[in-house]
C-alpha cells in the first residue's frame, strides 16, 4: 500500500514516514500545496494523508478540485482545526475520514486499516480477514488455519496488498507502484522473490501466476485444508 | 422599537392639535370680539340717529314742549319691542310706551355706555344718551335698542363655527397621521429589517435609506462587519496558535511512541499522561476563548440547513449500522452562534454515537423563551448515582471510549456561556438521554 503525506511540518512529517514505514507502507511526502494538488492525482496512491494548513494551496481546496475531477482515493484530512465545524467542511469537501491533531500514532494506523479495508469493500470489520487468512497488521503477521506465521516488512505489504485485492488479477507492475515509494529502484524480480516466500509460508496454491498478466490471489480454500 | 415609533408620531399629534386648538380659539374669539365691536359702533350711530329723529319729533305745543306721537317709529309703541327711548327736559320726562313699566337708566356720560344693561323680559339693552340744546332747554335723550338677538347669533355663530373647528381639527390629525405615517416610512422599513437582523434572516441593513438615515445605517452596518471580521480574526487567530501548539504536540506523541522507548514502559507512560493533560487543556481554553455566544446576524444556526451535515457527518465518522434521527422544527433557528451550537451538538452526538448500539436521536424545540434540545441513545446509559458526578467539573466518564474525549467539557462550556441547563436522565431507548436547556437570549 502507498500513501501521500501532504504535510507542511518537516519534523512530523518525519515522524509519520518513520511510524507508517515501520507499518509497511510505502510513504512519499510533499509539502507544498500546488504539488500535492497534480501529484495526488497522477500517481497510484492508496491513501492520502492531508494537512489543512498548506503552504501554496490549502487543504479543502485540493480536496475540492480532486473530487470535482473524479479523483475518488481515500483522503484522510490531519488537522489541528478540530472544531465541528471545520470537521464539517472537510468531510463535505469529499474526505473520507477527519482526525485532529495532536493523535495517538496508534489511533492512525487504526483509522488507516480501516480506510483501506472499507476502500476495498470491506467494510466494519475490526481485522483483515480474506479468504480463509486474518492478518495481524499491528504484529505483521497472518494467521492461517489457528496458526501465526510470521512475515517479513516486505512480504506482509505485499501480503496485505494481495488480501485487499483477492480475486483480482493484479500485474507486476501495479505491484511496484504500490509496494515502493516514489525513490526506491523497482526491480520485478524482487517481487518475484517475495512471492515465492509467501507461496511457501501459505501453500502454493494461494498465489496464481497469469502468464503475461500478473498475479491472482486466491487464499486458502476448504479443500486445501 | 414600535413604542418609539409610536410615540414620535403621539409626539408629533399632541404638540399639533394644542397649537391649532390655542390658535383656532385665539382667532375665533378675536374676530368676534372685533365684530361685537363694529356691530355695537354701527348700532350707536343708528341709535344718534333715532335720537335725533326724536328731538324732530318734539315741537312747541299749547302746553309747553310736546312730542308728536305720529312722529316717531312705531316700534316706540309696541310694549317691550327691544326700543326704547326716555326723554328728559328739566322736569319733563317722556317714555316710550314699548317700555312699559321698564325705567331707562341714566348713563353718566354722553354717548354708548359701555356695558349691556339689563332690560325687561331678560333683553339686553344697548344705550345711548344723545344731549341737545332746543327751544332754549337742555335735553337728555336715552335711547336703547335690544341687543340680544345679536347675542343669540353670536351665540350660534360660536357652536356652528366650533363645530367646523372640531371636525377640521380632526381631519387634520388624520392628515397629520398619515403625513407622518409616510414619512416615517423609512424609518418603520428599518424597523423591520433590525427586526429580521435579529431574527437571523438578512446579514445586514439596507443601504437604499434617505439621507437622514444612512448615517444610522451606515454605522450599524460597519459595526456589524466590524463584529463579524473582529470574531473571525480572533478565530483564526486562535486556529492558528491552535495548529501551532497542536503540531509539536503530535510530533511528541509520536516520538513517545518511538521503539526506543519500549524497554522505559514507565518514562512512556509518564509522557504519554503529561502530553494528554496539554493536549486537553490546549483543546478545551483555546475552545472556550472561541465562543461567540449571541449570534452575529447572519451566523444562526438553522437547523434545516445546519443537522443534516452534521448528522451525515456524524454517520460518516461512526459508519456502522447506526441510525441517527433528528426532529426540529420547520424554520427553528437557534439565536446563537453556528459553530458554538456545532460544537455543541457535535460533541453531544459523538458522545451518544460512541456509546449507542444501533440508534441515536436529536431532538430540537422551542418552548415560550427555552429552547430544548434532546439527545437519546441506546446505549448503556449512566447510573443516577453517577449523573451527578458526570455533570460535575473535570469529571470525565467519555474518557473511557476514546483515550482523548472532551466532549462534555466543551458542552459544559458552551451551556454555561449561553446560560443554559445540563441535564442527564435515562433515555425511552433505554440509554443515556442528554437535556439541555437554552433560555432566549431577551432582545
Amino acid at each position: 500500500m502507498r500513501l501521500l503525506i501532504v504535510e507542511d511540518n518537516v519534523a512530523l512529517a518525519d515522524e509519520l514516514t518513520a511510524d507508517l514505514q515501520r507499518a509497511g507502507y510505502a510513504v512519499d511526502w510533499l509539502a507544498d500545496g500546488r504539488d500535492a494538488l497534480y501529484q495526488g492525482a497522477s500517481e497510484p496512491y492508496d491513501l492520502i494523508l492531508l494537512d489543512l494548513g498548506l503552504p501554496g494551496k490549502s487543504g479543502l481546496e485540493i480536496l475540492r478540485e480532486w473530487r470535482a475531477t473524479g479523483m475518488n482515493r481515500p483522503v484522510l484530512i490531519l488537522t489541528a482545526r478540530d472544531h465541528w465545524a471545520e470537521r464539517i467542511d472537510g468531510l463535505k469537501a469529499g474526505a473520507d475520514d477527519y482526525l485532529t491533531k495532536p493523535f495517538h500514532p496508534e489511533e492512525l494506523q487504526l483509522r488507516i486499516q480501516a480506510l483501506l479495508r472499507r476502500a476495498h469493500g470491506q467494510v466494519n470489520q475490526p481485522q483483515l480477514d480474506v479468504a480463509g487468512l486474518q492478518l495481524d497488521e499491528a504484529h505483521q503477521t497472518v494467521i492461517k488455519q489457528g496458526e501465526q506465521i510470521e512475515l517479513t516488512a516486505a512480504e506482509f505489504s505485499l501480503l496485505r496488498y494481495f488480501m485487499l485485492h483477492c480475486g483480482k488479477i493484479i500485474s507486476k507492475s501495479q505491484l511496484n507502484d504500490h509496494l515502493y515509494d516514489g525513490e526506491t529502484e523497482r526491480d520485478s524480480n524482487v517481487i518475484e522473490v517475495h512471492v515465492n516466500h509467501l507461496r511457501s509460508k501459505l501453500g502454493k496454491s494461494a498465489i496464481e501466476t497469469k502468464r503475461g498478466q500478473g498475479y491472482r490471489f486466491i487464499g486458502i480454500h476448504s479443500d486445501d485444508r | 422599537m414600535m413604542r418609539a415609533l409610536n410615540s414620535i408620531q403621539q409626539r408629533l399629534s399632541i404638540s399639533l392639535i394644542a397649537v391649532l386648538i390655542l390658535v383656532g380659539l385665539l382667532l375665533a374669539q378675536m374676530s368676534l370680539w372685533l365684530f361685537d365691536q363694529g356691530l355695537r359702533r354701527y348700532l350707536e350711530n343708528h341709535l344718534q340717529d333715532e335720537a335725533e329723529l326724536l328731538v324732530a319729533a318734539l315741537a312747541r305745543g299749547a302746553n309747553g314742549i310736546e312730542l308728536d306721537q305720529q312722529h316717531i317709529s312705531a316700534a316706540y309703541h309696541r310694549p317691550f319691542s327691544g326700543h326704547y327711548f326716555c326723554i328728559h327736559i328739566d322736569e319733563q320726562q317722556w317714555r316710550s310706551r314699548s317700555s312699559w313699566d321698564f325705567s331707562l337708566p341714566e348713563p353718566a356720560r354722553e354717548g354708548l355706555m359701555q356695558d349691556l344693561i339689563d332690560g325687561p323680559q331678560a333683553q339686553q339693552l344697548l344705550i345711548v344718551r344723545a344731549d341737545y340744546r332746543r327751544f332754549g332747554k337742555n335735553m337728555l335723550i336715552v335711547v336703547a335698542q335690544d341687543y340680544t338677538p345679536m347675542l343669540d347669533s353670536f351665540r350660534r355663530v360660536q357652536w356652528i363655527g366650533g363645530g367646523i373647528g372640531l371636525g377640521a381639527l380632526m381631519l387634520l390629525v388624520l392628515l397629520q397621521r398619515y403625513l407622518v405615517a409616510r414619512a416615517l416610512e423609512p424609518l418603520e422599513q428599518v424597523r423591520t429589517q433590525i427586526a429580521q437582523l435579529q431574527q437571523g434572516q438578512r446579514a445586514q441593513l439596507d443601504a437604499q435609506v434617505p439621507q437622514e438615515l444612512q448615517p444610522l445605517v451606515q454605522q450599524i452596518n460597519h459595526l456589524l462587519h466590524h463584529t463579524e471580521d473582529t470574531l473571525t480574526r480572533s478565530r483564526n487567530a486562535l486556529g492558528n496558535l491552535g495548529h501551532a501548539l497542536k503540531t509539536p504536540l503530535a510530533i511528541l506523541f509520536s516520538l513517545a511512541n518511538r521503539q526506543e522507548l519500549n524497554s522505559h514502559q514507565e518514562l512512556r507512560d509518564n509522557l504519554r499522561s503529561q502530553l494528554t493533560h496539554m493536549q486537553e487543556r490546549i483543546s478545551r481554553e483555546l475552545g472556550r476563548a472561541r465562543l461567540a455566544g449571541e449570534a452575529l446576524p447572519g451566523a444562526y444556526f438553522v437547523c434545516a440547513t445546519e443537522l443534516p451535515d452534521l448528522i451525515s457527518t456524524l454517520a460518516q465518522i461512526h459508519g456502522r449500522n447506526l441510525t441517527i434521527n433528528w426532529s426540529a422544527a420547520d424554520n427553528l433557528r437557534l439565536p446563537w452562534d453556528r459553530q458554538d451550537i456545532l460544537e455543541l451538538l457535535g460533541n453531544l452526538l459523538d458522545n451518544a454515537c460512541k456509546w449507542a448500539q444501533h440508534k441515536v436521536t436529536l431532538a430540537v424545540a422551542r418552548d415560550g423563551g427555552n429552547f430544548f434540545i434532546t439527545i437519546d441513545d441506546d446505549g448503556p446509559g449512566i447510573a443516577p448515582e453517577l449523573r451527578t458526578q458526570v455533570l460535575n467539573r473535570g469529571a470525565r466518564i467519555d474518557e473511557q471510549i476514546q483515550g482523548h474525549g472532551l466532549g462534555l467539557g466543551i458542552v459544559r462550556d458552551i451551556v454555561e456561556h449561553c446560560k443554559g441547563e445540563l441535564g442527564l436522565h435515562e433515555s425511552p431507548l433505554g440509554g443515556l438521554r442528554v437535556v439541555i436547556r437554552l433560555p432566549a437570549p431577551n432582545s
